[in-house]
């Protein structure tokens, strides 16, 4: 490495040189980039995040929120997402948390940038849902949200039938079945009962054949005069009534609307979950609830 | 005036040969039973392995080794990088108790096996480095590129500026771009887009400059550097053996490392903290006088 046998006043300005341009770059890229990037959109953090400045400042990017997660929702932010490459967030479209008891994520997190003082998932201040679709909301027309996802089904056939999603609709009826229901699923499909047990043997009967019959049961049903009301079902801590129904005049007998209370820590199910096409109900992250009972979003300074 | 002094010093034409059989090359045949790369074949094993560890953590579920380089859990036990560490206190101006528990495991790992080992043993851009680095040598051998020496210092400044930039921006910036996390989170999670600046370094690396990044630029090798300073495990050096042949010097990340011994024979020990251990100079020692030793306290056993 020391043979090349240069002047020794042209290797040390190259030497100068070299340095001056490598150290400015790096003090460049640090100085300009951060301040810059960091005006992007707020991303859905795991539980008991820090404040978001401070939750950057903290996260030490290792991954292991991510690692210890039982439903597998937080993924690494890359390019793509904006400032914060590594850092953990979820995409409750795609999967939103469950605030599972103890909360793994927390304790696994090394740095506290999940702040360790969160224990239960009822206390976490991740955003607000807000019923930012109220059109589509099949609550607001009074539509059961099982008729509605077969109907789906039905009008998509031609592409081939998704069994995944029948037999999570067979599913979802026959845990909603009045007894005298029951009796006429049993006599259907030849079953005891229609129980827990029984489920995979139920969803193993169905044939794609008995999709009509499912069209003409549900219509008559009970089930068809019971507006959806999956985002309060599928909350981790529906207990806390984190939505309340109220009734909705415009969307005819039997409609509700959906209304997001202050106990709701914004964990993301509800948009998870949402039958719709495009969620109705969606996380605004770092949301937070004021006094007045309305929302705000948290104030966005670098102090 | 430090950065000139070191680039005279790393001249093999200088120094004073004092001792028995400099620069007589009296002994040019290998020493029977010498092993070219065991050294190589034992630090990839461990390297590897550590990444295989990380990788099972995730896909398989094997609770050893949990996390990325940055931050882990070794059996339960908290690691964090020492760089990561102290970037994350100065942008976050909190000190975090689980953070000083996991560098104060790592100081006591790296107190004991040399600083910089955690480059050559642990470090997976280090592998990827020298693989860039066999790339290079060909290359320069067919004469379609050259190396070019930068200032060792600028390693120095990286560290400084970018620990200064963590507590004037208030985010961790050296992990954005920090080669040796991407290519651990990558490893445990997935690949990332960010691999495509690991491959610009290495790019760097086999086209302008050999073993640029470690050599000249790494701040994490500097936190590392830090721990290791007064490290007992060394590079031995057996004066009687050595018929000075400088291969040593060729084959190392830091060869200035070796001046004291092999140049000057000032000393019996590489002591300079720079040294990764990597045991490449043990490897292409055909005389054997090279070894790893534990200084100060082989005396005693």
């Amino acid at each position: 490495m020391s043979k090349s046998g240069q002047p020794s006043l042209t290797r040390r300005g190259f030497l100068k040189t070299s340095t001056v341009v490598a150290v400015g770059a790096a003090a460049g890229f640090g100085g300009l980039s951060v301040p810059l990037l960091k005006k992007d959109r707020l991303l859905l953090r795991p539980p008991g995040a820090l404040d978001e400045d401070l939750f950057l400042a903290s996260c030490i990017k290792c991954g292991q929120c991510l690692q210890v997660c039982p439903p597998q929702v937080i993924r690494l932010a890359d390019i793509w997402q904006g400032f914060g490459i590594g850092t953990p967030y979820i995409v409750p479209r795609e999967g939103g948390c469950i605030l599972c008891s103890g909360l793994p994520c927390v304790l696994a997190c090394p740095t506290g940038a999940l702040d360790h003082h969160l224990s239960l998932g009822k206390d976490a201040e991740m955003g607000l849902a807000v019923l930012s679709s109220p059109d589509t909301c099949l609550a607001g027309k009074g539509v059961n949200d099982l008729v509605h996802r077969l109907e789906q089904l039905r009008r998509d056939d031609q592409a081939g039938m998704d069994m995944a999603e029948l037999q999570d609709i067979v599913t979802g009826c026959a845990a909603r079945l009045s007894p005298e229901e029951k009796q006429v699923w049993q006599d259907h499909f030849s079953l005891p009962e229609i129980s827990e047990q029984t489920l995979p043997e139920l969803v193993a009967r169905f044939k794609p054949e008995d999709i009509d019959w499912l069209g003409e049961f549900l219509a008559s049903s009970s089930l068809a005069k019971t507006s959806c009301r999956v985002c309060l079902d599928t909350c981790p801590i529906r207990e806390e009534q984190p939505i309340v129904f109220t009734p909705h005049r415009e969307g005819g007998p039997g409609a509700f609307l959906p209304s997001v209370q202050k106990t709701c820590v914004g964990c993301g199910v509800c948009e998870e979950k949402c039958p719709t096409a495009l969620p109705s109900i969606t996380i605004v992250p770092r949301l937070k609830w004021s006094e007045n009972g309305t929302t705000r979003q948290e104030e966005d300074g670098a102090a | 005036m430090k950065n000139q002094s070191t680039q005279t010093a790393a001249r093999p034409t200088t120094g004073v040969r004092s001792y028995k059989g400099a620069g007589l090359r009296s002994r040019n045949t290998p020493q029977p039973g010498h092993r070219k790369n065991k050294w190589r074949i034992i630090r990839w094993t461990v390297l590897l392995s550590i990444q295989l560890l990380f990788f099972a953590s995730f896909y398989i579920d094997v609770q050893i080794l949990e996390g990325t380089l940055s931050g882990s859990r070794l059996l339960g036990f908290h690691l964090i990088d020492p760089l990561a560490a102290l970037q994350l206190i100065l942008a976050s101006k909190i000190i975090m108790v689980n953070l000083i528990i996991g560098v104060v495991t790592i100081f006591i790992i790296y107190l004991i096996f040399g600083g910089r080992s955690f480059c050559s043993w642990i470090c997976p851009y280090h592998w990827l480095a020298e693989l860039g680095e066999m790339v290079h040598m060909k290359l320069k051998k067919k004469k379609i590129v050259k190396n070019h020496v930068l200032d060792r210092n600028i390693r120095y400044y990286f560290y400084v500026i970018f620990l200064a930039l963590a507590w004037i921006t208030g985010y961790t910036v050296f992990e954005t771009i920090n080669p040796v996390s991407i290519i651990s989170r990558s490893v445990v999670y997935g690949p990332s887009w960010m691999l495509l600046w690991v491959a610009v370094l290495l790019l760097f690396e086999i086209v302008y400059s050999r073993r640029g990044w470690c050599r000249y630029f790494c701040p994490v090798g500097v936190s590392y550097q830090l721990i290791g300073l007064l490290a007992p495990l060394r590079i031995k050096w057996d004066r009687e053996k050595c018929s000075n042949c400088k291969r040593c010097q060729s084959v190392c990340l830091v060869p200035h490392v070796l001046n004291d011994c092999v140049n000057t024979g000032k000393a019996g020990y590489v002591d300079s903290s720079l040294c990764t251990r990597c045991g490449r100079c043990v490897d292409v020692c055909d005389d054997e006088a090279l070894g790893f030793s534990f200084k100060y306290l082989d005396k005693i056993i």
